[in-house]
């Protein structure tokens, strides 16, 4: 009888969390983060944001609203992703939806906020096919992927030369940047990849691999990896014998901390194309450097940070343009002008490489916010790692899209 | 005693349904959970309509993993690979060459059935730990083929899944889909109490109590050791085809990780490895439980593993283990007072 009681008890709690779960405050701009965050970098991303967030709320909130942010992990799988948009919109009654870092996540979570008609604003995600979905609700923060492409086959072909071997990762991000760089360098250069890796995501032994790359004489590496991924692969070159001539080239999370920190002198020289560089010497990117060093401990912020920084002053400047009753009537009309308000952000700069611009259609030409890369290469390996900008370059909204 | 008083009295009834029709305490439950989305949707929100969806379809999972791991003993940690290979099947049938759900569903079934052979083959000269590592290393080589394989959507996934339609009526959204997916779930429970109560599944439980013995009364055990994984990585397949096909339509090799199947395996020995209930109460605690501590991302693993352990020490026969006992206990004493108040 006791179990039984037990299990009356158990089944009550349930029911009641679940009740807590579905209330709702009226007056409060509800937003929803999800994101990978099972790394410690990626934990520090979603703190940040949250922080960033309490930040506002501090200074008066919102025209006298407050924000309540859920953050949720989604470890960069897409159904776990898939089911906190469900809960966010659903559960929650969010007005936004931040999120995700990966782009396995955010492809689907776009069609899941299209159908029920609520704005995303992706932080980290880069993949090309994101915006192209024709999604009126979604923006992009980050430089899509096939700017960065551009920009690394014109400064590979033009500095380096075309003979160029590939390792590519098996998750989205450096799956794309892998392809659009051979892409690029078919059209800008006429010039085939001399060898092709497709290796797992967190694959740990690339000696083979090196080895055979070693032979063929190549002029540049592509490592399109993740970070601790391609953190391994840089040190395994050299254990292979490739020497300091044979030029590496890092996909966009080459500018992610742990990569100079687990290669240390292994990442002298790589080059990359990010949305945002640590060497970066304008005040606002000196002060953000000292507050991520200050605040999370983090020597050099990559473009993660900037990136999930960079949104939140977008949203907070959205939200304050967007004309919200924020009752529960009035949901959907405060999402569709958060929406609109959003499109309406022109020109914004703040720590990202360039201007970010959205506008009202659903393309990609308006949606991918940042049109800018910039070329980084890093000068000293390690904990205090230091890079150097060799140039940004703005790039034309059409381009990757013929 | 008032307890097993209701279960006996539940039993009961259905029993005597059962007798008139063996179909029909089957349909009264369809006909029962017919209202569950207005009643989640009225009294919660939509999204617990999308939770139960998921929960049918983890339900399907854990009710095809007993059968193999419950009923036949056979240990096997391969199962995410074939729930892998039927999403993908039915993926790539409905988008590259426009099948409906309704012949994509078949084909994920036999797909993974063929591929259950495969997994099932090491069990006739493997056992224990070795048979687990054999089906690890399959179910997870089957994840990588996928993540190198652009056709099979390698890092980017398979998009752009239609949603299954039938005369017009389009499984589009969670409501519509949940009476897709609960009839489906019931009849595969429907089906594992057939294969329990067959003669194949008393040559399956033969087979786990004593191999050797099994053998020695005349059971082909190569012959129902495959059956048990053919038929289990069926049930994995259709699973993978209602995955593949609810809404948004995308499949990812991340949503087939070991993660996964330790979380199917959570899922079967909370509810009681070899009773067919303990299936369906596992899948509706841990997604509950699950869902209900995302917002302790932090600790979730730790919850989830822990937990794990726990449950192996203390209540290795699950809930449904915990039921058993409880009824067997409460019989005994009810026949020790009956036996009591006759001699007195």
């Amino acid at each position: 009888m006791k179990m039984f009681s037990r299990g009356l008890v158990s089944t009550a709690l349930i029911a009641g969390v679940l009740v807590v779960h579905t209330s709702a405050v009226a007056g409060t701009i509800r937003i929803g983060a999800t994101m990978r965050m099972i790394s410690e970098n990626g934990q520090k991303y979603g703190q940040m944001v949250a922080d960033e967030f309490d930040l506002i709320n501090k200074n008066g909130g919102i025209n006298g609203n407050t924000i309540e942010l859920s953050l949720l992990n989604d470890e960069c799988k897409s159904d776990k992703g898939v089911a906190n948009a469900n809960k966010f919109i659903h559960e929650q009654k969010v007005h936004l939806i931040i999120g995700s870092t990966c782009s396995s996540v955010s492809l689907p979570i776009v069609d899941v906020t299209a159908q029920a008609r609520v704005p995303q604003i992706i932080p980290h995600s880069t993949n090309a096919k994101i915006t192209q979905k024709g999604s009126a609700w979604v923006f992009r923060v980050p430089v899509s992927g096939r700017y960065y492409a551009g920009v690394n086959a014109k400064y590979t072909g033009e500095n380096i030369g075309t003979k160029i071997a590939y390792i590519c990762a098996a998750d989205a991000a450096s799956q794309n940047d892998c392809d659009a760089m051979q892409d690029q360098m078919r059209r800008q250069f006429n010039a085939e990849p001399a060898y092709v890796a497709q290796v797992q995501e967190k694959e740990v032994d690339f000696r083979t691999h090196m080895l055979k790359i070693k032979s063929a004489n190549v002029d540049g590496i592509m490592i399109a990896a993740l970070a601790e991924t391609m953190s391994r692969a840089l040190l395994q070159s050299y254990e292979a014998g490739i020497g300091k001539s044979v030029r590496r080239i890092g996909s966009s999370s080459a500018s992610n901390a742990p990569v100079p920190k687990i290669a240390g002198d292994a990442v002298l020289g790589v080059f990359y194309t990010a949305a945002y560089a640590a060497a970066d010497k304008r005040p606002i990117a000196q002060l953000f450097n000292q507050m991520v060093r200050d605040k999370y401990g983090i020597h050099a912020p990559d473009h993660d940070f900037s990136q999930a920084y960079d949104l939140v002053r977008i949203v907070e400047i959205a939200l304050h343009r967007a004309n919200l009753n924020l009752s529960d009537g009035s949901l959907a009309a405060d999402r569709t002008a958060i929406r609109d308000a959003i499109a309406s952000v022109d020109g914004y700069r703040g720590l990202a490489s360039g201007p970010i611009s959205f506008c009202a259609a659903p393309t990609p030409q308006c949606r991918d916010g940042n049109k800018t890369p910039v070329l980084i290469h890093y000068t000293k390996g390690g904990e205090e790692f230091e890079t150097e900008v060799l140039a940004r370059v703005p790039m034309p909204i059409n381009f990757g899209l013929e | 005693m008032n307890l097993v008083v209701t279960l006996q009295g539940v039993g009961g009834f259905f029993g005597r349904m059962e007798r008139t029709h063996p179909l029909l305490p089957w349909l009264l439950a369809i006909v029962a959970l017919l209202p569950l989305p207005l009643i989640l949707s009225g009294l919660f929100n939509d999204y617990y309509v999308y939770l139960a969806n998921r929960i049918c379809i983890f339900i399907m999972l854990s009710v095809g993993l007993n059968i193999v791991k419950g009923f036949c003993g056979q240990v096997t940690v391969g199962h995410v690979g074939l729930y892998a290979i039927g999403a993908v099947t039915a993926a790539i049938l409905s988008t590259n060459f426009g099948f409906s759900f309704w012949m994509t569903l078949p084909a994920a079934i036999f797909i993974a059935g063929l591929a259950g052979v495969v997994v099932g083959v090491p069990s006739f000269r493997l056992e224990g730990a070795y048979l687990a590592l054999a089906t690890l290393g399959l179910g997870e080589s089957v994840r990588i083929m996928i993540s190198v394989t652009p056709y099979l959507g390698s890092s980017t996934g398979l998009g752009g899944i239609p949603a299954p339609s039938a005369f017009g009526f389009t499984f589009d959204n969670f409501t519509r889909y949940y009476y897709l997916v609960m009839p489906i779930a019931l009849v595969g429970i429907y089906l594992s109490f057939a294969i329990l109560r067959s003669a194949t599944g008393r040559a399956f439980q033969a087979i786990r109590e004593d191999t050797i013995a099994a053998a020695a009364a005349g059971i082909n055990v190569r012959k129902y050791k495959l059956l048990a994984f053919v038929i289990s990585a069926m049930y994995a397949g259709c699973a993978g085809a209602m995955f593949a096909h609810m809404r948004p339509g995308y499949i990812h090799h991340n949503n087939f990780t070991i993660i996964e199947m330790v979380t199917l395996l959570l899922m079967i020995v909370l509810g009681g490895i070899g009773h067919v209930w303990g299936g369906v109460i596992g899948a509706i605690i841990v997604t509950i439980i699950y869902d209900q501590t995302k917002d302790f991302y932090f600790y979730q693993p730790l919850l989830f593993g822990s937990s794990m352990v726990l449950l192996v020490i203390f209540m290795p026969q699950g809930i449904g283990g915990l039921i058993d006992r409880y009824i067997v206990t409460q019989r005994f004493i009810d026949a020790r007072r009956e036996a009591g108040d006759g001699t007195s």
